[in-house]
């Protein structure tokens, strides 16, 4: 069997990199070199239509308001190709402004702007801004995941959706149900913004996992030395007085 | 009726007099202890013991500097623009108020303001912190530098900062702007300002500079209308002669404008034009091509507060920052470099400086995450640490969050141990550069016990 290689789009990154967004990117093409796989990144610009016939990983990342309005037009030409990418299988991470426009709409200032009505949720906005640590257990992964949330926005998510976890420590979707993120298909969302998967190998695993499932029908993955990674994670844990 | 009107009015007026008098005198008795028995600067305490009792203490304090208020603000450079400043006006003669050491919001401003009666105050304010004092303030110039992604987990988003210092200008009507024309984001501030009646005056790079350029630029778009901006050249990050390809804007003609602009490992210089009086040469070890601009908008600052570019030149020379910006310090016949790099801009030139310096070099990167620093790290990610690899450049880490570079150096292909303090990076370094040198580039609430702990080691303290 030859080299098993992953293609990777990123859209409209020099938009949507408000906190770091890329390191997930790197995150992905590392792991995966590091195991001797190939990892093709490709990057979706503005005014350009995402074709995702052949693409295993898309990312979208988070940017400020100006931003993602600048964004959610050439989304929304992409709505048809991302729809039929997640209903084959395909794997999907959007954090913070990305996962708000997963939905079906989400608050700007006090304008509803439409979103892309991937996943059966939608944001409206509350005060103050959901600003700390947060920390999230999920069942993609054993530890739990760390990492930092920054929105304004309030996330409600329909009844067939499944949340990514449980709030341990933090706001989450909406500072009140304790409920983080969403799980639909393989489409992870997320207010676990910009660098997520440093901390959490194992959720950059399970989505490597799940997409060499739809490609190559075979999941299993080498392991890795993470202690440096469980080491920043468990950091986090120590510092919030989360048990692991 | 008028009469007794006119009564309270003085009634009220004498009570807030009083009042700041009051605060003032409490506050210089704080300072007063904290220097003579504490052996502290009291760059914040005093002020905010003068806040507590008077709220518009800065309006009655500002209303006692003789000449005028400078402010100065940005993402990057404050301080050491501050410095230069306030050490140019005085080495013209005249006595100067000013938070050097960089306590740039509103305790730290009024403190720094506690002063005997300057002839200038020159004020490094924090961005968000401009809405807050500018009304008081009042001053006749605000220097806007630069603006970056930093801290925005306390800051919200850049447009955020941006509506804050526009709204803080039109609390200041006579105050003029002084702004970078080659950043876009300055830029949009200022076209926003001057539409409501300030009046604008501009600084910036007359041509290409050459330079290499990182990775992450914060803005390439128009924030007018959207569109990609075009540039003719790149100075730093997004920093450049930038024009909108759909709308009218554009980098404006700079009122002052650097020209023949060298940078070095040793430092920078440039030719400056002065009205009626041909071009100056300027020239600073400060490193690094955003030194330009700091020294530029410095240059403009001092010039409108009528200084001669002769005495500013002769500044210059003599400048040697004592704040840990660039610092240098001698640890057992070994040099320490320490420098501030508190957002990805500065971590990117820093490392840029690292790699000009033919010596063989270790770095200490210390990032916490304190309030003032901003509790979220994720902007190491946009750090071309990368640019490291294969340069002999062996990298440590440090401070709070350590374990967050760590995972990011081995990302970027590095292995780093972590040090938990400037002696422990040294020892760590001695075998791979006994001769070499070590930076130590710390992010903001890190760098005072940095330069301690580097003070203590030189044998200073």
């Amino acid at each position: 069997m030859g080299k098993r290689t992953l293609r990777l789009a990123h859209l409209y990154p020099e938009l949507l990199n408000l906190y770091g967004d890329s390191g997930n990117v790197l995150v992905f093409r590392r792991r995966m070199e590091w195991r001797q796989m190939a990892c093709q990144v490709e990057e979706v610009h503005v005014g350009e239509t995402p074709s995702l016939g052949g693409v295993d990983i898309v990312l979208i990342g988070g940017g400020s308001d100006r931003e993602q309005r600048i964004v959610c037009e050439s989304l929304r030409k992409a709505r048809e190709e991302l729809s039929s990418y997640v209903a084959d299988g395909g794997v999907l991470l959007a954090v913070c402004g990305g996962y708000q426009l997963l939905g079906h709409s989400y608050l700007m200032g006090d304008e509803e702007v439409e979103g892309l009505s991937l996943v059966d949720l939608y944001t409206d906005r509350g005060s103050p801004r959901l600003t700390r640590n947060l920390v999230v257990a999920s069942e993609i992964a054993r530890r739990p995941i760390v990492g930092f949330e920054n929105h304004g926005g309030r996330t409600h998510l329909g009844p067939g959706v499944t949340p990514l976890g449980r709030v341990l420590s933090g706001f989450g979707n909406d500072g009140q149900s304790g409920l983080e993120g969403c799980r639909f298909a393989n489409v992870v969302g997320t207010y676990v913004h910009g660098p997520l998967l440093p901390k959490n190998p194992e959720v950059a695993d399970w989505l490597i996992a799940r997409a060499l499932e739809r490609r190559y029908a075979d999941a299993s993955l080498e392991p890795l030395d993470d202690s440096v990674e469980i080491a920043a994670n468990q950091a986090i844990l120590d510092r919030l007085g989360v048990d692991a | 009726v008028s009469s007794r009107y006119g009564c309270a009015v003085r009634k009220e007026g004498i009570a807030v007099a009083v009042r700041t008098h009051v605060a003032t005198g409490a506050g210089r008795l704080v300072r007063l202890v904290l220097r003579k028995v504490a052996h502290r600067q009291g760059s914040q305490l005093p002020g905010r013991v003068a806040l507590a009792i008077d709220p518009a203490a800065i309006s009655g304090l500002a209303a006692r500097v003789r000449q005028g208020c400078i402010a100065v603000s940005g993402t990057n450079g404050k301080t050491t623009t501050t410095n230069l400043i306030a050490s140019a006006i005085e080495e013209s003669g005249l006595s100067v108020a000013s938070n050097r050491d960089g306590a740039n919001m509103a305790a730290g401003i009024a403190s720094a303001l506690l002063e005997h009666g300057p002839d200038w105050a020159v004020l490094e304010v924090d961005e968000l912190s401009t809405v807050r004092v500018m009304g008081e303030l009042r001053p006749a110039y605000f220097v806007l530098l630069n603006l970056f992604r930093d801290q925005l987990d306390r800051a919200g988003e850049i447009d955020h900062v941006q509506d804050t210092i526009v709204e803080a200008l039109r609390l200041s009507p006579q105050t003029t702007l002084v702004a970078c024309a080659d950043d876009p984001l300055v830029w949009a501030v200022a076209r926003r300002a001057a539409r409501s009646g300030t009046r604008v005056l501009s600084f910036g790079v007359a041509s290409d500079l050459h330079v290499g350029r990182d990775r992450v630029s914060g803005a390439r778009f128009c924030p007018e209308c959207g569109a990609r901006l075009d540039y003719a050249w790149h100075t730093f990050a997004h920093l450049g002669s930038f024009s909108c390809p759909t709308c009218d804007f554009s980098r404006p003609e700079p009122d002052f404008a650097a020209s023949e602009v060298e940078v070095s490992p040793t430092g920078v210089a440039c030719m400056v034009e002065v009205s009626g009086r041909g071009p100056a040469r300027l020239r600073s070890g400060l490193g690094g091509a955003y030194a330009v601009y700091d020294l530029l908008a410095a240059w403009a600052a001092a010039h409108l507060a009528g200084v001669t570019a002769s005495s500013f030149a002769d500044t210059l020379s003599s400048f040697s920052p004592e704040n840990g910006r660039l610092e240098h310090f001698r640890v057992r016949g070994r040099e320490v470099v320490l420098n501030l790099a508190k957002n990805p801009t500065g971590l990117n030139l820093n490392i840029g400086l690292m790699l000009q310096d033919p010596r063989a070099r270790s770095a200490l990167i210390v990032v916490n995450d304190e309030p003032n620093d901003g509790r979220d790290v994720s902007w190491i990610w946009d750090v071309d640490f990368e640019r490291l690899q294969g340069n002999s450049v062996t990298p440590h880490c440090g401070g709070e969050r350590a374990r967050d570079v760590q995972v990011r150096l081995r990302y970027a292909g590095m292995g780093a141990e972590i040090a938990c303090d400037v002696a422990a990076a040294l020892e760590l370094t001695e075998d791979v550069a006994r001769d070499g040198v070590l930076y130590v580039l710390t992010n903001y609430s890190a760098l005072a016990p940095a330069r301690q702990e580097l003070l203590r080691l030189e044998g200073r303290r």
